[in-house]
């Protein structure tokens, strides 16, 4: 049971209080005719399913609605950073997700 | 020497109230037991020897240890509130009128005809039933061999237990209420922490409770009582009685399950989420049986069980007990018996005089105590008769006994560190698994980590408080500044009174896995699953070595005891199979819950009308007058209305009618509302949907779909045009919540640019849909601000103003394809509208309809219901809107999706209409593949909805049908629920394929 404090309303929320939207950085490709299957399949699909840190969208789903990202431990669930929507956990660069072209996506995943 | 109950009570000793009897049955003969006594204790002052059967062998067995390690005590148990199928005996507290049942053996567990099986020992090992029943196939056998198997038997009836559901937060959860729980919270006192103890027994004080110590003038029963009482008075912390700690989970997370009784007796559960920042495991241990040949007899105990069933219930559990031991602690044992009056035969011990450390005092009481002796085996079948013993030089001789204390060294319960994946250590000088790393924040004291006397538990217990308050003060100052920015108290260990027990040391072990191998097949390892020595035996030939494969295989330790008693003799002795030692073969990983919770305690009182809200439409009460017959749709809505003693398909006919021929009126409340507002609102919604809003006019409404990025139809609805900057979408009323979310989280993390809003407002208007002929005239009734008429309010439009005296909205759409309005109104005013709706008078007489005409005038028209008519594949280009994608050069959600080879397929299950040449279709009948007669045979799609058509009086339906769009005309057979129906496919549109009607 993880507890997260929601970086919008500084609430403390308890999982069941919370949303789980998977990770987060997955960058939606934008010109949707020169995108080919294999790109857009992997954007649909593909997911980095690390042992280890991973940057992830969770919402303040019964408190004040906001999405937010949280760098997590997927073995041992210890939190490292929940920070706003807009923000890139500090040194994500170097783990994973982030775009080759350096761009920072804003990062939704449509599933 | 004992009282009249069986002749097993002892006169004294126990914390049982003699004073009164409680009468209870098992099997059905009456019985009597005393409060303070649980059903195992009550059962065995009565003498009961034999309890149930065995799984396999269907043995006799009686009770083994009588807490929640015994692997036999399962009963079925019944009282004034509720009904255990299998519940260990140990646990439950005995009540009057309390019923017993064992759950083996027929006809009884006494007399069972199922004991032949004995005589097949031999023959049923281990995977006999996996090599046995292999031809032709093992799932032809599987449903006898299950019904075989297993514990207990379920009941339809419901429970009236009260279950409750408790959320909780401390600094420190201690698990285990025994002295070295107790002593640690104590030394935590006025360090501020907020600290819970939880034991599963009724009392707390665990071995101080039956164990002989002394402190100072008292006895440790004394002491525990006055520990209780002084930390029951301190407001730091909350004492859990009866309550036990079945799981763990990450971030200190832990589920206790307590059984609580409240002032009127009611018999109950208690549900707790604990979440703490420090954990004491204070959880103690139990004792390991010695194996030897038929030591399964009823009778034979763990010696821990005996010393708490004389000390704590004042029950003797033989006559004249033997015990067999490899270690110090069952010496105890048989000091206690004696003091109890009990004829102690002799002292068994597998190790030389020189190391027993407590036999000159057996020399002094007079027991005699036999040195690097072995047992070979025992007698008596429904009890123990007796034993063999094969002492120092090979001879054999019998000793007489009816009970046998057993104690081949201990195992501490270090369950829930096994939960969060800490892997027990073997440590050979014990001869013990412990948990030397512990999640952090965790601290063992006591039984749990391995201590063996008073004087260690005690020095455990002072260093581990010493930690936690040194780290726990810290944090716990942290906290308190925060809420108030005061200083925390000074702790101050000094003052706590130091403790002095006197209490015999356990000694040590020499371990003794087996004496011999001479008959593996009637040494027991694991009692529930009856899995024998000759067992792992068998998996280690047959080379199922590692432990995972050997529990699987044997199904060693695989119980609802999960092999408390039985894993780490099975560990051991496939380590001597495999000349490994104990350490190097490993253990199997523990998993939550500790013991076994029922699912109406982790269901709580999320039962029936508690499961979740029901939504109940502003109108509800004057469609009751009307007759409705009301079912949960999500909302509670009409299903149908009842008139005069018509059934529903009268009803429902008469209401298809009203809506085709004159006007009905359907509440349609609970259809999703979303507004989306913003300079940005047409740009944001032209994402959404498959047909383009970002030409919707003002005053418009228009049908579309909305798809999940991977193409597939999510939710389907129209959007209207209430003005620039302002829409309205309504999406399916299931899903309302749902889409309001969706384009909620896109809003938030897609195109956080974009200046809009999204609100669902659907309870904030009752919506009332007019659909028939007559609709407009109905509608007139309302004398709405604005014209009507057919030119000015044409089909697909929208209009705001006052209707009925209130500010509404009319939206022109259609679902049954007839003329049809929607009127929304605000919500209290809901229940006017349909009265006003409602009323007969000027040649009209508005029909009340319910969901299910509405559902089927739908399917006549050949409207989808998304999730009945689409799966979780179906793409907007497999419902007939090919053209409506490929006018959309702009992109919108799942738009890329339906290029992929997946979705222009020719081979896709495309949406078509079925007509019934004869018989009758039914949703979910299966279209069978072009060619075929008979079934079985493949299929090549389904029907999605089904029902008469009133208008055309045949069956009809839709579905979903591959390369379905270009095989219309064709004739396809339907095979559902028996009958084979011949039906043409065609367009999904049956009624008015025109739109005639709902033009008009």
């Amino acid at each position: 049971m993880i507890i997260l404090q929601c970086p919008y309303c500084r609430e403390q929320r308890t999982e069941t209080e919370l949303t789980y939207g998977g990770e987060a950085h997955i960058v939606r490709p934008h010109d949707l005719e020169s995108v080919s299957h294999e790109q857009w399949t992997d954007y649909l699909f593909m997911r980095s399913n690390v042992k280890g840190l991973l940057t992830e969208q969770w919402c303040c789903a019964f408190g004040c609605g906001q999405w937010f990202k949280v760098l997590r431990n997927t073995v041992t669930h210890e939190v490292f950073q929940v920070v706003r929507f807009d923000t890139i956990p500090e040194g994500v660069q170097a783990i994973k997700g982030v775009a080759e072209d350096g761009r920072v996506p804003a990062g939704q995943v449509g599933l | 020497m004992t009282d009249r109950a069986g002749g097993y009570r002892l006169p004294r000793s126990g914390h049982i109230d003699r004073t009164r009897d409680l009468t209870f049955t098992f099997n059905g003969s009456k019985l009597r037991g005393h409060p303070g006594d649980t059903l195992a204790t009550a059962l065995l002052a009565n003498g009961i020897s034999v309890i149930g059967r065995s799984l396999k062998y269907h043995r006799p067995r009686g009770i083994f240890g009588i807490g929640l390690e015994d692997p036999n005590s399962l009963l079925a148990v019944r009282d004034a509130y509720g009904y255990d199928p299998a519940i260990t005996a140990g646990q439950v507290r005995l009540v009057a009128g309390l019923e017993a049942r064992s759950i083996s053996g027929a006809p009884s567990a006494a007399f069972d005809v199922g004991a032949i099986a004995q005589l097949a020992s031999g023959v049923i090992g281990a995977g006999f039933y996996y090599k046995t029943f292999m031809w032709p196939t093992w799932r032809l056998f599987e449903p006898i061999i299950r019904r075989a198997t297993g514990f207990g038997r379920l009941q339809s009836r419901p429970n009236h237990r009260t279950v409750q559901h408790r959320h909780a937060t401390c600094d420190v959860l201690v698990v285990g209420g025994g002295p070295a729980g107790l002593l640690t919270a104590r030394s935590l006192k006025n360090t501020g922490l907020s600290i819970v103890v939880a034991d599963d027994q009724p009392a707390l004080g665990g071995s101080l409770r039956w164990e002989t110590a002394s402190v100072g003038e008292g006895t440790g029963s004394d002491f525990s009582r006055e520990l209780v009482s002084e930390l029951e008075a301190d407001s730091a912390y909350t004492l859990l009685s009866s309550a036990l700690v079945a799981s763990a989970y990450e971030n200190n997370v832990f589920t206790v399950v307590q059984s609580i009784t409240d002032a009127g007796g009611r018999r109950g559960e208690r549900h707790w989420v604990i979440r703490t920042r420090m954990v004491v495991l204070a959880s103690g241990m139990i004792d390991r049986p010695l194996l030897f040949e038929g030591n399964d007899r009823p009778g034979i105990m763990l010696s821990s069980a005996v010393r708490r069933l004389i000390g704590e219930f004042g029950v003797a559990p033989a006559k004249r007990l033997g015990i067999y031991t490899n270690n110090d602690s069952a010496y105890l044992t048989a000091f206690g018996a004696k003091a109890a009056g009990i004829d102690v035969a002799a002292i068994i011990d597998t190790r030389a005089a020189q190391v027993a450390i407590h036999a000159d005092e057996a020399q002094r009481l007079g027991v005699s105590c036999y040195f690097e002796s072995n047992l070979a085996e025992t007698f008596g079948y429904r009890r123990l008769r007796g034993v063999t013993v094969v002492g120092r030089d090979a001879n054999k001789w019998r000793l007489d006994c009816d009970g046998l204390a057993i104690s081949g060294g201990w195992t501490p319960l270090i369950h829930l560190a096994s939960q969060r994946g800490m892997k027990p250590t073997y440590d050979p000088v014990s001869s013990m698994f412990l948990c030397p790393q512990l999640p952090s924040g965790w601290f063992a004291v006591g039984g749990a980590a391995g201590a063996l006397d008073i004087e260690t538990l005690l020095s455990q217990a002072e260093s581990v408080a010493r930690a936690i308050s040194s780290s726990g003060a810290a944090a716990g100052a942290a906290k308190r500044q925060l809420c108030d920015g005061a200083e925390p108290n000074k702790r101050d260990l000094a003052r706590a009174t130091p403790c002095r027990i006197r209490a015999a040391s356990f000694g040590s072990v020499e371990p003794a896995w087996l004496p011999d191998f001479r008959s593996p097949g009637k040494i027991y390892v694991d009692l529930q699953n009856d899995v024998k020595v000759s067992d792992i035996k068998l998996a280690a030939l047959e080379n199922y070595c590692s432990v995972e494969h050997l529990k699987r295989y044997t199904t060693l330790g695989m119980g609802t005891d999960q092999g408390r008693t039985s894993n780490i003799n099975g560990l051991a002795i496939m380590g001597l199979l495999t000349g490994r030692e104990v350490s190097a073969v490993g253990t199997t990983t523990f998993r939550p819950p500790y013991s076994g919770v029922s699912f109406a305690t982790i269901a709580n009182g999320r039962r029936g009308d508690l499961h979740s809200p029901r939504c109940y439409l502003p109108a509800d009460a004057v469609h009751r007058r009307f007759g409705a017959v009301m079912k949960d749709f999500g909302w509670e809505r009409p299903d149908w209305y009842r008139f005069s003693d018509a059934v529903r398909e009268q009803a429902v006919g008469a209401e298809l009618r009203a809506v085709r021929e004159h006007v009905g009126v359907f509440d349609a409340s609970p259809l999703g509302k979303i507004e989306i507002t913003g300079p940005d609102a047409r740009q944001f919604l032209a994402k959404f949907y498959v047909s383009n809003i970002g030409t919707l006019q003002p005053g418009r409404i228009r049908y579309s779909v909305m798809l999940r990025e991977d193409g597939v139809i999510f939710d389907d609805g129209v959007v209207t045009c209430i003005a620039e900057g302002h829409f309205l979408a309504n999406p399916t009323s299931r899903n309302a919540k749902g889409v309001a979310a969706w384009l909620e989280r896109w809003r938030q993390t897609e195109w956080p640019s974009l200046r809009v809003a999204v609100i669902l407002v659907t309870s904030n208007w009752a919506t009332v849909a007019i659909a028939g002929p007559r609709a407009r005239d109905l509608l007139q009734r309302l004398q709405p601000d604005f014209e009507c008429d057919k030119l000015s309010f044409g089909h697909m439009q929208f209009r705001e103003g006052r209707i009925g005296g209130v500010a509404g909205r009319v939206a022109r759409v259609s679902f049954t394809g007839e003329l049809q309005y929607e009127i929304s109104v605000p919500a209290r005013y809901g229940a006017a509208l349909i009265e006003r709706l409602l009323a007969p008078g000027a040649g009209l007489t508005p029909h009340p309809v319910g969901m299910e005409a509405w559902l089927r005038l739908r399917v006549e028209k050949g409207y989808i219901h998304v999730g009945s008519d689409t799966n979780g594949r179906t793409t907007p280009l497999d419902i007939g809107m090919a053209s409506t994608v490929a006018k959309r050069h702009d992109d919108f959600i799942g738009k890329r999706s339906l290029s992929l080879p997946f979705a222009t397929s020719p081979d896709r299950e495309q949406l078509i209409g079925l007509t019934a040449l004869d018989g009758m279709l039914q949703a979910g009948g299966r279209i069978m593949a072009a060619g075929h007669t008979r079934v079985p045979c493949p299929t090549d799609g389904y029907v999605t909805s089904a029902c008469i058509s009133p208008s055309l009086g045949r069956s009809i339906g839709l579905g979903l049908l591959e390369r379905g769009h270009a095989r219309e005309g064709e004739s396809v057979l339907v095979y559902s629920a028996g009958n084979t129906v011949r039906c043409r496919v065609g367009r999904a549109a049956f009624y008015d394929p025109g739109d005639e009607r709902l033009r008009a």
